[in-house]
């Protein structure tokens, strides 16, 4: 047993980076969140949970929860669906997989903003590669960014485009991973492709998937960079979602304490919702019913 | 069970379609950056048409983008130099110990890894500006330090889990102290993830956007925030952004196909062999 004194050492220069950087700043967002504080206005003065309560009765915030959730649940559905399926494809295939793969995953590397450009030159209406091809079968396309409810549909497929790629990649590696005896096993007895993939590979790998979907989970409550440049947050407030709100208070109407508050509140739901997650997860896997 | 052929063309093909489909936002793009403006707006879409790279030239030449380039290239190589180091070496601890410590501080730089950007965007910006900070490079690179070093200390750990104890004790034997087991034994075996965490941190940093639009400006800005300000709403500018777009993912597109082995664990900062 080698003599572990002295390990803690080396954690030294990154723990005071951590508390200069991201601890500190973290505090002080919380310390903000209890101020009233306009940035250029008068000196900021303590509310104690005023920001708080004002946001509970405040009807964007409500409105912003809820399209937070729908843009979530959405994207992240639609990801975990498609690439699971992409990713089933390609465990099935038996040639031309690394090409495949490789092609598959370029857009999952292109710079966030730069990906919300592409997707905007596809979506802007009339000139957009999508309304020119629609519009050569003489039909009238949609307003992709300017109604709500395809705005909002736009902003899901530009998460989705990004990181069902992701997906594939993580679930095409777990699907490896399970062992081959069990699924011959199952073929012998019958089983076709879809009760091997359910009843036998996806219970394999479930913590992966859990974890996949945790990981993608919260970094979709704080999208933001593709939203930014597809929408900002329009029409409207059709795509604000509980980021870009925290953006418009912080950075254009300079509320910086009732912006704060509102950052404390989104970590505390996004918390809440990977906790339940996982609650919901382990519970099947304990056969509750 | 021997898959038939022609379900495996079936499937072959259906995977390509999805591929294609996939790409033709890039392909657009790169088809506009190549088009004079009277071939880019026609309807229905032109696909035979004269290019040019006029655009690509006028973009960083004449538009000067190459000063955003250069911003870039110093915020995103500054993280990375303090960022990996000190992040290595938490990260070499953190293989090392044993017991609830050091598992909590792996929880918690996971669930740091996590936290909205915006909530930190707000203090860094109320602190850069009483510090006179902002459009300068040191809070820019701090703030990127800070969402960095999760990441960082969760990758490199993955690769010191690799490295045998054994080793450790027969340096220990030799007579080595603590540090020169890490930094003569341990490190030089990682030293192939080293680079990968020293490339994915540089990507993170020449990738990020909320941060670099908060706290940079006129003399400090990067090409994420040069390309979401330049002309995106007007149709004369659309293949002058166009062309910059492409250039911006062009070097990172290269970077991941040279390391498309790595990518999995890469993009799962270890988490999933931890």
């Amino acid at each position: 047993m080698q003599t572990q004194r002295g390990l803690w050492l080396f954690l030294v220069p990154s723990g005071l980076m951590i508390a200069l950087v991201l601890l500190y700043p973290l505090g002080y967002a919380i310390y903000l969140s209890f101020f009233n504080y306009y940035l250029g206005g008068q000196e900021p003065s303590f509310i104690g949970l005023g920001n708080y309560t004002a946001l509970l009765g405040d009807e964007r915030f409500w409105s912003s929860i809820g399209k937070t959730v729908m843009i979530v649940a959405g994207a992240v559905s639609l990801e975990f669906v498609l690439g699971l399926a992409v990713a089933f494809g390609l465990y099935k295939l038996t040639f031309g997989v690394k090409p495949l793969n490789l092609l598959m995953f370029l857009p999952h590397i292109v710079t966030p903003v730069v990906a919300a450009l592409f997707l905007r030159w596809i979506f802007t209406g009339r000139w957009g590669l999508l309304d020119a091809i629609i519009m050569s079968f003489n039909i009238f396309p949609p307003d992709w960014l300017g109604t709500p409810g395809w705005a909002r549909f736009t902003v899901i497929l530009a998460d989705a485009w990004q990181f069902t790629p992701f997906m594939i990649l993580v679930l095409y590696a777990g699907l490896n991973t399970v062992d081959s005896s069990q699924i011959e096993s199952a073929q012998m007895d019958g089983a076709g492709n879809w009760t091997v993939l359910t009843k036998v590979m996806l219970p394999a790998i479930k913590p992966l998937i859990l974890f996949v979907l945790a990981i993608r989970i919260m970094d979709a409550f704080r999208f933001f960079d593709q939203i930014y440049v597809l929408t900002a947050g329009g029409p409207g407030t059709a795509t604000e979602t509980l980021t870009m709100y925290t953006y418009a208070l912080a950075f254009r109407l300079l509320e910086i304490g009732k912006a704060s508050a509102l950052g404390v509140l989104t970590l505390l739901l996004s918390a809440l919702t990977i906790g339940l997650l996982i609650a919901v997860l382990y519970r099947r896997d304990k056969g509750a019913f | 069970m021997r898959p038939s052929r022609a379900s495996q063309t079936l499937l072959f093909l259906a995977l390509c379609a999805f591929t294609v489909v996939n790409l033709t936002p890039i392909i657009w793009a790169f088809l506009t950056s190549i088009k004079l403006p009277v071939d880019a707006f026609s309807v229905p879409p032109k696909l035979i048409f004269t290019p040019t790279f006029e655009f690509h030239y006028q973009v960083w030449v004449e538009k000067e983008f190459w000063r955003f380039l250069i911003n870039s290239a110093v915020i995103a190589v500054s993280t990375v130099c303090i960022s990996v180091p000190i992040g290595t070496m938490a990260a070499f601890a953190l293989s090392r110990m044993r017991g609830s410590g050091s598992r909590g501080i792996l929880f918690g730089l996971l669930a740091m890894r996590m936290f909205p950007h915006i909530l930190l965007a707000i203090p860094f910006f109320v602190l850069a500006q009483g510090l006179s900070l902002i459009d300068t490079y040191p809070a820019m690179v701090l703030a990127l330090v800070a969402i960095n070093q999760p990441f960082t200390i969760w990758m490199m750990r993955s690769f010191f889990m690799d490295v045998p104890l054994e080793l450790d004790e027969a340096a220990r034997i030799d007579g080595c102290n603590l540090w020169q087991v890490f930094y003569q034994v341990a490190l030089p075996v990682v030293r192939p993830g080293l680079w990968i965490t020293c490339l994915f941190s540089l990507l993170l940093a020449y990738n990020e956007f909320l941060f670099a639009l908060v706290l940079t400006g006129p003399s400090t800005k990067t090409l994420p925030v040069a390309i979401a300000e330049y002309g995106a709403e007007d149709l004369n500018y659309w293949s002058l952004s166009a062309a910059a777009a492409i250039g911006i993912m062009l070097p990172i597109v290269l970077f991941m196909m040279a390391l498309q082995r790595h990518l999995v664990r890469g993009l799962a900062f270890g988490a999933v062999k931890g």
